[in-house]
C-alpha cells in the first residue's frame, strides 16, 4: 500500500487480488446483496485510490482497509434507509456449485438459510462483530482496531451477540 | 483464527460452529474486470490532471513575459530597479579593496608630489628667468614642502640675478611662513639684499609675520652706508612698528 501511496498505482492490482475476496465476503455479509456488495467492493477499492494518501502506514492495511469498508456501508445503509439486511440466500447456491449431494446440500441450505435470517435481525453493531470474528477471522484485538476500541470491549460484545443470535435462532426454528 | 476464549452454552457453541461452516459466495468474475476498469480510468485522469496543471502552469508564465502596453511604467520601473542594483553591486567594494585602494592612491600622489618637487628644484637652476619664476609658483601647488625645498627657495630669495623672480620667491616664502627655518631665513636675508624694491617688501613681509627678531637686522642694514632714502625711512616705520 505503501507503493500505491507513492503515485504507483499498478499496484493496486496486487492489493485487490489478496483482498477483494475477504471484503466482497465482509461486505456480502453486512448486506445481503451479492451484487450490492461487489458495488461496494469497487467503492472501497475507489476510496483506497483517492485516500491513498491517508494511509500512514503505522498501523495494518487491514485495518485501514475495513475502516474504509465501514464508511462505504454507513453511507450505504443512510442512503438507503429502507434497505437494512436483505438475504439474498438464491447466490450462494448459484455461485457455489460445488456441494457433495442433493440431501447434504438441501440440508446445508436450509440451516445455513436460518442462521443467516437471524443474523439479519441482529443488531447491526453485533452483527458486525460476529462478521469480522467469525466470517473475516480477525483477532479480537484487529476488530478492535477497526472499531476503534478496547479487546475486552469486543469480547463481552461478542459474547452478547452469540446470545442475541442464539434467542432469535431459537425463536424462529421453533415458528418453523 | 479461533477468538472464542471465553464459555459458550451448548446451543452458543453449536451456532458458533455452524456460523464457521457457512458458505460465503464468490464475487463474479466481472468484478474483477470493473476494478481494472476503474483503475485504468483513475489512471488516465490522473495523467491528464498532471498534464493539465503543467500546461497551465506554462500558459501562466507564457503571458506573464508576454508585452502589455498597458504595462509601460511597470516595465520601465523593473528596468530602472534592476539597473540601480546592478549599479550599486557592481561599484560596490569590500572594506579592504576600499583600503588597498586608499593605500595606491596615496603611493601615486606621494609619487606625484616627489616628482613636481624634483621638477620645481631643476627648473630653479634654470637659466631663463620665466622658467625660475615657473619654479616658484610650482611651491604652492606643493602640500608639504621639506627643507630641500626651503633651502632652494632661500637660495633664489637671495642670491637669484632676476629681480621678479627674487619678489616673487619672498611671496612664496611668507606663505610658508608657519615653517620656523623660513622665518629664520627672511630675516637673515634683509642683509643680503642690496636691492631697494626688495628690502622694501622684506620690510613689508616682516611687518606681515610680526617677526621681532628683525629688529636687530634692520638696525644693522641702517647702518649701511649706500642705503637708499626712501628705503630707509621705510626701515625705520618698521623698526617702530614692530617695536
Amino acid at each position: 500500500m505503501l507503493s500505491v501511496k507513492a503515485d504507483n498505482l499498478d499496484k493496486m492490482g496486487l492489493l485487490f487480488e489478496r483482498y477483494h475476496r475477504v471484503l466482497f465476503a465482509f461486505l456480502y455479509h453486512s448486506t445481503g446483496q451479492a451484487a450490492i456488495s461487489e458495488d461496494l467492493v469497487q467503492t472501497v477499492f475507489y476510496r483506497m485510490l483517492k485516500y491513498r494518501h491517508t494511509f500512514t502506514g503505522d498501523g495494518e492495511f487491514r485495518t485501514w482497509m475495513y475502516h474504509l469498508a465501514r464508511n462505504v456501508l454507513n453511507d450505504y445503509f443512510k442512503k438507503n434507509q429502507r434497505v437494512i439486511y436483505q438475504e439474498d440466500i438464491t447466490s450462494i447456491s448459484e455461485r457455489n456449485q460445488a456441494e457433495p449431494s442433493a440431501d447434504f446440500q438441501l440440508e446445508k441450505k436450509q440451516e445455513s438459510e436460518a442462521l443467516h435470517q437471524a443474523l439479519a435481525k441482529l443488531s447491526p453493531e453485533y452483527r458486525e462483530v460476529l462478521i469480522l470474528s467469525r466470517f473475516q477471522e480477525l483477532s479480537y484485538q484487529e476488530i478492535a482496531d477497526v472499531l476503534k476500541t478496547s479487546e475486552g470491549n469486543i469480547k463481552v460484545k461478542v459474547h452478547r451477540a452469540m446470545k442475541e443470535l442464539k434467542n432469535i435462532y431459537l425463536k424462529s426454528s421453533s415458528t418453523l | 483464527m479461533e477468538n472464542k476464549d471465553f464459555e459458550f452454552d451448548k446451543e452458543e457453541q453449536d451456532l458458533w460452529e455452524q456460523l464457521g461452516k457457512i458458505n460465503t459466495p464468490n464475487p463474479s468474475p466481472a468484478s474483477r474486470t470493473r476494478f481494472y476498469a476503474m483503475l485504468d480510468t483513475y489512471q488516465n485522469e490522473l495523467e491528464s490532471k498532471k498534464e493539465k496543471s503543467f500546461q497551465a502552469v506554462f500558459e501562466r508564465l507564457k503571458q506573464a513575459f508576454q508585452y502589455k502596453p498597458a504595462y509601460n511604467w511597470a516595465y520601465a520601473l523593473v528596468l530602472l530597479a534592476l539597473g540601480g542594483m546592478i549599479g550599486y553591486f557592481s561599484g560596490k567594494t569590500t572594506a579592504n579593496e576600499t583600503l588597498a585602494n586608499r593605500e595606491t592612491v596615496e603611493q601615486l600622489s606621494s609619487e606625484v608630489q616627489e616628482m613636481k618637487q624634483m621638477m620645481m628644484l631643476s627648473m630653479l637652476e634654470n637659466p631663463t628667468a620665466t622658467e625660475r619664476l615657473k619654479a616658484v609658483s610650482y611651491t604652492q601647488e606643493l602640500s608639504t614642502v621639506d627643507d630641500q625645498v626651503i633651502d632652494a627657495l632661500l637660495t633664489t630669495l637671495n642670491f637669484d640675478q632676476n629681480e621678479n623672480v627674487r619678489l616673487v620667491t619672498l611671496e612664496a616664502l611668507i606663505q610658508l611662513a608657519h615653517h620656523p627655518k623660513v622665518r629664520e631665513g627672511l630675516v637673515q636675508s634683509l642683509l643680503k639684499q642690496e636691492s631697494p624694491l626688495m628690502q622694501v617688501a622684506l620690510a613689508d613681509a616682516m611687518v606681515k609675520l610680526q617677526e621681532k627678531r628683525s629688529v636687530k637686522q634692520f638696525k644693522k642694514l641702517l647702518k649701511k652706508d649706500n642705503l637708499n632714502n626712501s628705503v630707509k625711512s621705510k626701515i625705520e616705520k618698521t623698526i617702530q612698528v614692530l617695536s
